[in-house]
């Protein structure tokens, strides 16, 4: 079940209406828990089971982390986490990518093996929930987070269901103190929240999908395309992942408003960014930071030599690529935003005193991070490495023998997209609404939906993040 | 407390929930207050966002359906008064009956006509009784006989077809509510009695209703995009750009422009002789035993009485395909709401059945289609001097 198709609607109705009609926390904490569960199963009722046993283990954990004071036997049960969630996850996400890989490089070496992959289906949400988990365990054996008595608790926090699939990635330290005191319907900004959705889903269902069949088409058989295609089919997946990824955020963060809960905020404006890392501030924050904190920092972070630091750096981009995909066009993905962070950092560290170099940044440095963005959505979204080749060649080069084209006008698409981002950065969409009195809102806002709708298209495309 | 105890209350998560649940209180007069704010906004919404899509779908104009479908309505409502024959139906009429044919020889009869050929590959029920309907709209005056290919209600949609517009422009409340029924089977009265045991058996995809659940699903859904108006923005903006179809004509129209697409080729030896022995088996067999269902009869009926509205007559066709065999029509339970021609029938027409006169179980030759249209015209011009149709 998606946000975007009907069943959906109901599900959520009939959750809202039972939700506020309860007043007791527990009671409606219980409900949630339960509707959680349902939309999980929804996908596939058998992956409940993982997901039980993800939380069993890491509430056991946390409560044994609480009572041991041992610091060998602590270590234990953190390790003890992190290897089930961490082998949960790279049985069902990598096991056949990395028996294949082995496998090609024993050929390699002129070694051929006969290995078999196994038919594994990969349960939705799995490196999301995963590292939800994970962040409980973690802080608890940091010491920043109480363990959790209340198993129904954790259980919500690793399941509820607007960011349970495709994020926005939250931590225990942030969700949890919101279970504790009940949510007052006088304290949600309904029309934020309801807004907020719209956007989402606009973005996800007329903008997202309206571009997914010139990307595919392009991405599909780039050989067959001329070099300016390459570029009109790469700016549309631009556009596509960031509104399919940014528009379910939106989503989830809107319904989890809308029963009273935050949840983190996943993007912002990420294609104004100025350079790699302010780009890496800017999208997919809850992952960024998740890795941050749990990857980078306990690797060394910023302490040690110049060398160490980038040693830290990609590692912490290649494992971040790696999260996104089973595939080596992921991994190539996160080193080449690993390389261009390490560019930036010695580009700004020999520059920091050449006022020339600052003045000429101040205009390139935009164009020249969405480019470098671009270039490395290619290998994150190319099929293989070969199609990946031939696409870099048409987009960086210029360079290809194809004869099918997109029009130009295209491009406009592009401009009017990038346009009304920018005027949405500026805010101008943001406040005007908040003051019409409520039922005129209500009324608009129903007439709105009703347009909207009329943009969506009639085949339903499944989230980006999805197979994550 | 003991060791026991405690690691009862330190892993007993039930324990923990059965003490935290806090005393029932009635809702204070502000929460009720909020509480109907809140319905009353929603309810204004609701009825907005329903108000305006019912006004869209006024207004919004046929969306544009590919497979011939927008080009043959196009073509009609432009030459609709020149027509007074109109077939309508399947790839079984699209490519099967000739209205040069069929002209001809009702002249030679005596009774001269100008027919059209609206056949649609892959249209069967409902969305030919939408098609139909939408033909109908446009108030042709010198319509006079409607033939209306005669098979059950289809509840089907291949799988790789039904994200497609062509699965979703039809599916109102009429023709929804009737596949509905039929899944169902909840009969044709004004009131929906479900039957508890066939709904149990869908809910657990007990005894063959497996893939019950899922179409009700799609069809509910399909129901739902068509009257919020999903993907219906292409359709405005087609509007008035004018996108450009006409280049798609004669494809779809034929060399003569009146709908007929004469299709070549046949059967292999091979499949001639597996045909063979399948028609001798059927034939063998007993006499037809699958009744028209009355949710069939009904869509029908509802056909019937829209052709009669402007004048014209419905003539229902049963197309001699070998696939349709065992269907039977004129149950009294079900009395089909016109004059039937059924041509599924290998013993009374021998020649269109052979296998030298078919390309599959579906669809006959070229020549078997210019023979089988000659035959469906001389039975229909005996028909009228007969007077069992006027």
């Amino acid at each position: 079940m998606s946000f975007v198709e009907f069943r959906f609607l109901w599900f959520f109705l009939l959750l809202f209406i039972v939700y506020w009609t309860m007043r007791d926390n527990t009671a409606r904490k219980v409900w949630l828990l339960l509707c959680s569960y349902v939309f999980y199963a929804a996908w596939n009722w058998k992956f409940t089971f993982l997901l039980l046993g993800s939380t069993t283990v890491d509430y056991i954990v946390g409560r044994m982390l609480a009572r041991c004071k041992s610091r060998g036997w602590r270590r234990l049960w953190i390790a003890t986490s992190v290897c089930a969630n961490l082998g949960v996850l790279g049985f069902f996400k990598y096991f056949n990518f990395f028996v294949s890989s082995a496998s090609g490089f024993l050929a390699w070496l002129g070694l051929p093996t006969s290995v078999s992959t196994l038919n594994i289906i990969l349960p939705v949400g799995i490196s999301f929930y995963t590292f939800h988990s994970m962040s409980y365990t973690i802080d608890v054996y940091r010491g920043r987070q109480r363990a959790i008595s209340n198993f129904a608790d954790l259980a919500l926090f690793i399941s509820f269901f607007p960011p349970l699939v495709a994020g926005p990635i939250v931590r225990a330290v942030n969700f949890l103190p919101q279970l504790v005191s009940a949510r007052k319907f006088s304290d949600v900004d309904v029309r934020g929240a309801v807004i907020l959705f719209l956007a989402g889903f606009i973005k996800k269902a007329c903008i997202a999908d309206g571009v997914a069949p010139i990307a595919d088409r392009y991405f599909a058989h780039p050989a067959n395309f001329t070099p300016r295609s390459a570029w009109i089919g790469v700016l549309f997946y631009a556009i596509q992942i960031y509104c399919d990824f940014s528009g379910y955020t939106d989503m989830a963060i809107a319904a989890a408003r809308l029963l009273g809960y935050q949840l983190p905020n996943n993007f912002r404006f990420p294609y104004f960014a100025q350079n790699v890392s302010d780009f890496w501030r800017r999208w997919h924050i809850s992952l960024s930071s998740w890795l941050r904190d749990y990857l980078y920092i306990p690797l060394g972070g910023n302490r040690g030599s110049r060398w160490f630091v980038y040693r830290n750096i990609m590692i912490t981009m290649l494992l971040g690529g790696l999260w996104h995909g089973a595939a080596w066009t992921f991994v190539i993905w996160g080193a080449l935003h690993g390389i261009a962070l390490l560019v930036h950092r010695e580009w700004t560290r020999l520059t920091a005193s050449l006022e020339w170099a600052t003045r000429a940044m101040r205009w390139l440095a935009w164009p020249i991070t969405v480019y470098l963005v671009c270039v490395a959505w290619i290998f994150f979204r190319a099929h293989d490495l070969s199609r990946a080749g031939t696409i870099l060649k048409q987009f960086v080069l210029f360079r290809g023998s194809g004869n099918e084209h997109f029009h130009r006008w295209m491009l406009l698409v592009v401009a009017a997209l990038a346009f009304i981002h920018w005027l949405n950065s500026r805010r101008w969409f943001a406040e005007p609404w908040r003051q019409w009195p409520a039922p005129v809102f209500a009324a608009a806002y129903g007439c709105t939906v009703a347009v909207v709708l009329l943009f969506v298209p009639p085949h339903y495309t499944p989230f980006i993040y999805f197979q994550f | 407390m003991s060791r026991r105890s405690a690691i009862r209350n330190n892993l007993c998560p039930i324990r923990d929930l059965a003490l935290n649940v806090e005393p029932l209180r009635a809702p204070t007069a502000a929460e009720r207050k909020t509480l109907l704010r809140a319905l009353t906004n929603s309810a204004i919404g609701a009825g907005a966002f329903l108000l305006t899509c019912m006004g869209l779908h006024a207004i919004l104009p046929f969306p544009a359906i590919d497979d011939g479908v927008s080009q043959k309505l196009r073509f009609f409502a432009a030459h609709k008064d020149e027509f007074d024959t109109l077939f309508i139906g399947s790839s079984r009429v699209y490519f099967q009956i000739s209205p040069a044919i069929f002209d001809g020889v009702m002249r030679e009869e005596g009774i001269p006509t100008r027919s059209f050929n609206f056949g649609i590959g892959g249209m069967f029920l409902p969305e030919s009784a939408y098609v139909l309907e939408q033909l109908l709209t446009t108030k042709p005056r010198n319509l006079r006989w409607v033939f209306i290919e005669y098979d059950e209600l289809q509840t089907k949609w291949a799988f790789e077809n039904q994200t497609s517009r062509r699965a979703l422009y039809w599916a109102d409340w009429k023709r929804t509510s009737l596949l509905l029924r039929k899944l169902t089977d909840v009969g044709i009265d004004a009131v929906w009695l479900p039957s508890l045991k066939k709904l149990r058996d869908i809910i657990l995809c007990r005894k063959g209703e497996a893939n019950t659940y899922k179409q009700l699903i799609f069809h509910t859904a399909q129901f739902e995009k068509n009257f919020i108006n999903v993907a219906r923005g292409a359709d405005i903006l087609d509007y008035f750009w004018g996108r450009d179809i006409s280049k798609w004509d004669a494809k779809y129209l034929g060399a003569a422009g009146d709908g007929y697409i004469p299709k070549t080729g046949g059967m292999s030896a091979s499949q001639a002789a597996a045909y063979e022995r399948a028609l001798g088996l059927a034939m063998g067999t007993k006499p037809p035993t699958a009744f028209i269902s009355p949710y069939t009869v009904e869509a029908y009926r509802q056909c019937a009485q829209k052709v009669r509205a402007i004048g014209a007559k419905p003539i229902l066709l049963v197309m001699p395909s070998a696939t349709q065999f065992n269907i039977a029509y004129g149950d009294n339970n079900a009395r089909p709401p016109g004059v039937i021609m059924a041509f599924n029938n290998p013993r009374a027409y021998p020649n269109l059945y052979r296998s030298s006169a078919r390309r599959d179980r579906e669809h006959l030759t070229k020549s078997g289609a210019e023979e089988f249209t000659r035959i469906m015209a001389v039975n229909f011009a005996q028909l009228i001097q007969a007077g069992e149709v006027k």
